[in-house]
């Protein structure tokens, strides 16, 4: 691997000639950091810091012979406020760099800039260079240089309490090579990479464990005679040295605790990580026929809370790329799932999302989509009315694309805390994807946490609500047929279209409880008006009774976002008028 | 059908001997055996209720006064007698005048007016009707207007706390006898009791029994304790009346549409506000 090859003995021989002190003689190993899918976070460091993808480990980058180790856990958060404030890489022009990096946008496995307060992306510090900051879509902050003696991975900048004394520890213990950076920053060179400390502002930092940086790890030759020198000198272990499970090699790894809370890891020359086990698939592969539980009323007991989280990311329609795939492969389905979190992940921090992958319990469902009828997986052609007043809608579109909207009606009734309308609501989002479902003789509620709405559906014939009297989600009318709930809906005032569908939809819904802990979802479309015929999808929800209780999501409540829109655009509009 | 259901009807049968524990309020002619029952025995509440009286306008006496000028008669405000057992409800003095200022300013800061979830126990005698959906583990309580609704939880054994702050709050039920008790605290503070501006905080806790009178009647009471507004509980009580009419149900009431002129009518592209 490439960072055996760095010029480590040379390192080792300026390091013991230039701080006598330091009994070990470390270099950096890897840097360990927090993301909801590695093979993203790889291809990430790859396109936009130069870093090198490791043929046979998908969880690497190899950035300047220091490994970037992406590990799929919850994360408490991003580096801000821990210990180690950023980590650094150099680029030959700077401003092009950054230039590129902004035209890359915010959108899926983008780059978020960090200003400066005058709006600027780079800065030049007199004396150094120029720099500027961005964050990785996981959460660590990172500096851009333009030192070009130094290319590549440049540094590790902690923030300590008192930085002085957090460099000489690192010097004693690590054996970093005290030095100047341009003669105007005092730090520790590990190798052709430095680590730099600044003061923390205000307080003790934030531990580093379970946040977007880990831990940074230093090698040594010989772990066990480097252990006992730092028990000499009192450094904390928190894990003695050991060649830990699943680990990839018989090399010994140990974690100690560093200043200013950082986690740091030393591991032994030849340690290339743990292999991590998959989670069991949640998808039901047991084919035996499950007994629906009854309620003491004896109708079918489809209470509890359940959760859409697994179903999130899969398509209305196959892909056509897809279009013989019977299943993803469970990896393909964790990449399907990111790529789905990181396109709305600048809207959201990962900690606000539910269907993160390493926060949600279930697996990723390997369904390619969720149509089913048609058998292509596709929504069926339209009418020729229907296909009219598609070209309308999206003629409208386009002439308002980029128009700041001029009242509440321009946005969708999502936006605006009425409903995602059906069969929309049922469908998981990113968060608050929580269905509770409580029954009563001759009656169901779905209570769906998203808008906080409940419908109340009667499992006994009633007569239908007369044609004028139309609402959002239309009138629903229930019946048990065996152990599945169906309900067809009609009475749709077309204010919440899906996918195009008109106040004539007639839709289908079948609740059949396929498993103890698993709920099938089944919904045909019938609009005569729009469709050439009717289409059927389908997704699953699973019960996590034990830990979830819905909360109230109180939408229109706390809409400060339906101000913030309109008061934008109106903004938007005056600008315009200014600058015409 | 299947056998449950009859080894189910036949268990509720036993029970109900047992659990016919006589407790109706005084006055209420009434007898227990003409109070539907669940299959447990219990009181079967489901249904669709509705309040009827003034006290979505005040809870308290008062007599009929202007609305909206421009609404009329149809805008006015009817008289009506009170809901508050003694009619008085003991504020604090600064909760009083806060209480004046309220009614003063309620054109502009009801929650109801901006179709914000109604709290408890206003949900209750707003002036729609609402449903009870009455099983084993939960009875649900849905409300047409604001969306709003409330899981009673039935299967818990002392009142949890509520996991955030809320404008229904939460709320744990038990059967004392006939009546339904239902605990509910964890609000937000933001709702308030009706259009006169009465009102609590984050502190308030409720106590709510719904105790039958009849097949078609509910004697609902409240008992309403905020250590930070009132200077002691006090309580409302009225029945809910049964909507007897054949085919009636809930329907959906989405009312934020009719909030947006008035929420955000002074940043349209033409202004309506």
């Amino acid at each position: 691997m490439k960072w055996k090859l760095v010029a480590r003995p040379l390192l080792v021989v300026i390091t013991v000639a230039s701080t006598p002190g330091a009994a070990t003689a470390a270099d950096y190993h890897h840097v360990h950091i927090t993301a909801s899918s590695p093979s993203e976070a790889v291809n990430w460091y790859t396109e936009y810091m130069d870093c090198q993808p490791i043929s046979d480990r998908r969880d690497v980058a190899d950035c300047d012979g220091v490994e970037f180790v992406f590990v799929v856990q919850p994360t408490m958060g991003s580096t801000q406020g821990t210990g180690v404030n950023h980590i650094s890489f150099s680029f030959p022009d700077l401003p092009t760099k950054m230039a590129a990096l902004e035209s890359v946008g915010v959108r899926g496995s983008g780059v978020r800039l960090q200003r400066f307060p005058d709006g600027s992306t780079l800065r030049d510090v007199p004396g150094l260079f120029k720099i500027g900051f961005i964050f990785d879509p996981w959460g660590t902050r990172i500096e851009l240089v333009e030192d070009k003696a130094d290319l590549g991975f440049h540094h590790v900048h902690l923030s300590a309490t008192d930085p002085e004394a957090t460099l000489a520890w690192y010097r004693d213990t690590m054996g970093g090579e005290p030095a100047s950076l341009k003669g105007t920053l005092n730090g520790l060179r590990f190798g052709d990479i430095w680590l730099l400390a600044s003061e923390h502002p205000g307080g003790t930092p934030a531990t580093t464990g379970g946040r977007a940086i880990d831990h940074i790890a230093f090698a040594v030759t010989d772990l066990n005679a480097a252990a006992a020198v730092m028990r000499q000198q009192g450094v904390v272990f928190q894990e003695e040295p050991k060649v830990p499970e699943n680990a990839r090699t018989a090399a010994q790894r140990a974690f100690v605790a560093g200043p200013d809370n950082v986690r740091v890891a030393i591991v032994e020359s030849g340690f290339a990580g743990i292999t991590i086990e998959r989670p069991a698939n949640a998808v039901t592969t047991d084919t035996a026929p499950y007994n629906v539980p009854l309620t003491p009323w004896g109708e079918p007991d489809l209470q509890g809370v359940w959760t859409g989280n697994s179903s999130h990311g899969i398509p209305l329609e196959r892909p056509e790329n897809l279009s013989d795939v019977e299943n993803l492969t469970p990896e393909e389905a964790e990449a399907r799932r990111e790529r789905g979190t990181l396109g709305s992940i600048w809207g959201y921090e990962r900690e606000w999302r539910d269907t993160t992958l390493g926060y949600v319990k279930t697996a990723p469902s390997t369904q390619v989509a969720m149509i089913i009828d048609p058998p292509d997986g596709r929504i069926p052609p339209r009418t020729a009315p229907g296909e009219k007043l598609a070209a309308m809608v999206r003629e409208e579109q386009a002439r308002t694309a980029d128009r700041p909207a001029g009242g509440p009606e321009d946005l969708s009734s999502w936006v605006r805390c009425i409903t995602r309308g059906l069969p929309r609501m049922m469908m998981p989002g990113v968060y608050n994807n929580g269905l509770q479902i409580a029954q009563g003789p001759g009656f169901v509620t779905i209570q769906k946490e998203m808008i906080h709405e409940t419908r109340i559906i009667p499992t006994t014939e009633r007569q239908r609500l007369g044609s004028s009297i139309t609402t959002w989600l239309g009138d629903p009318q229930g019946r048990w047929d065996g152990d599945s709930l169906i309900i067809e809906s009609t009475n749709f005032n077309g204010g919440a279209p899906f996918q195009g569908s008109s106040e004539n939809m007639r839709l289908t819904e079948r609740y059949t409880r396929v498993g103890e802990t698993r709920l099938e979802y089944r919904f045909t479309i019938d609009d005569q008006t729009i469709w050439t015929r009717p289409w059927t999808g389908v997704f699953h929800f699973d019960l996590d009774d034990e830990q979830y209780e819905l909360v109230e999501y109180a939408c229109h409540e706390g809409n400060y976002g339906m101000t913030n829109i309109l008061s934008g655009a109106r903004a938007r509009d005056a600008a315009e008028v200014a600058s015409p | 059908m299947r056998n449950r259901l009859g080894i189910a009807l036949v268990s509720a049968a036993t029970t109900l001997t047992v659990l016919l524990t006589p407790l109706c309020p005084a006055g209420a002619q009434t007898t227990t055996s003409e109070i539907p029952r669940a299959w447990d025995g219990r009181p079967d509440l489901n249904g669709i209720w509705q309040a009827i009286g003034t006290a979505h306008w005040n809870i308290q006496d008062h007599p009929a006064s202007a609305g909206h000028p421009d609404m009329g008669a149809i805008g006015a405000v009817p008289p009506g007698q009170g809901v508050v057992v003694g009619n008085d409800i003991p504020y604090q003095p600064w909760a009083l005048q806060q209480r004046q200022a309220n009614f003063e300013n309620w054109l502009t800061n009801d929650p109801e007016l901006k179709c914000y979830m109604p709290g408890v126990p206003r949900a209750t005698y707003l002036p729609y009707p609402f449903q009870i959906v009455q099983g084993d583990r939960k009875i649900m309580m849905v409300y047409g207007f604001a969306e709003s609704n409330r899981t009673i939880h039935m299967d818990k054994d002392a009142p949890e706390p509520a996991p955030i702050d809320s404008w229904m709050g939460r709320s744990h039920g038990r059967w004392d006898g006939d009546a339904l008790v239902v605990d509910v605290a964890g609000f937000n503070g933001e709702a308030w009791f009706d259009r006169a501006g009465n009102f609590a905080s984050n502190t308030l806790r409720v106590e709510e029994r719904y105790t039958p009178i009849g097949p078609n009647a509910i004697m609902y009471e409240a008992t309403i304790e905020d250590p930070n507004v009132f200077t002691g509980p006090w309580t409302i009580s009225m029945p809910l009346y049964r909507r007897l009419e054949e085919h009636v149900r809930i329907i959906e009431f989405k009312c934020v549409q009719f909030t947006e002129d008035l929420l955000y009518g002074h940043l349209r592209r033409e202004p309506t506000r």
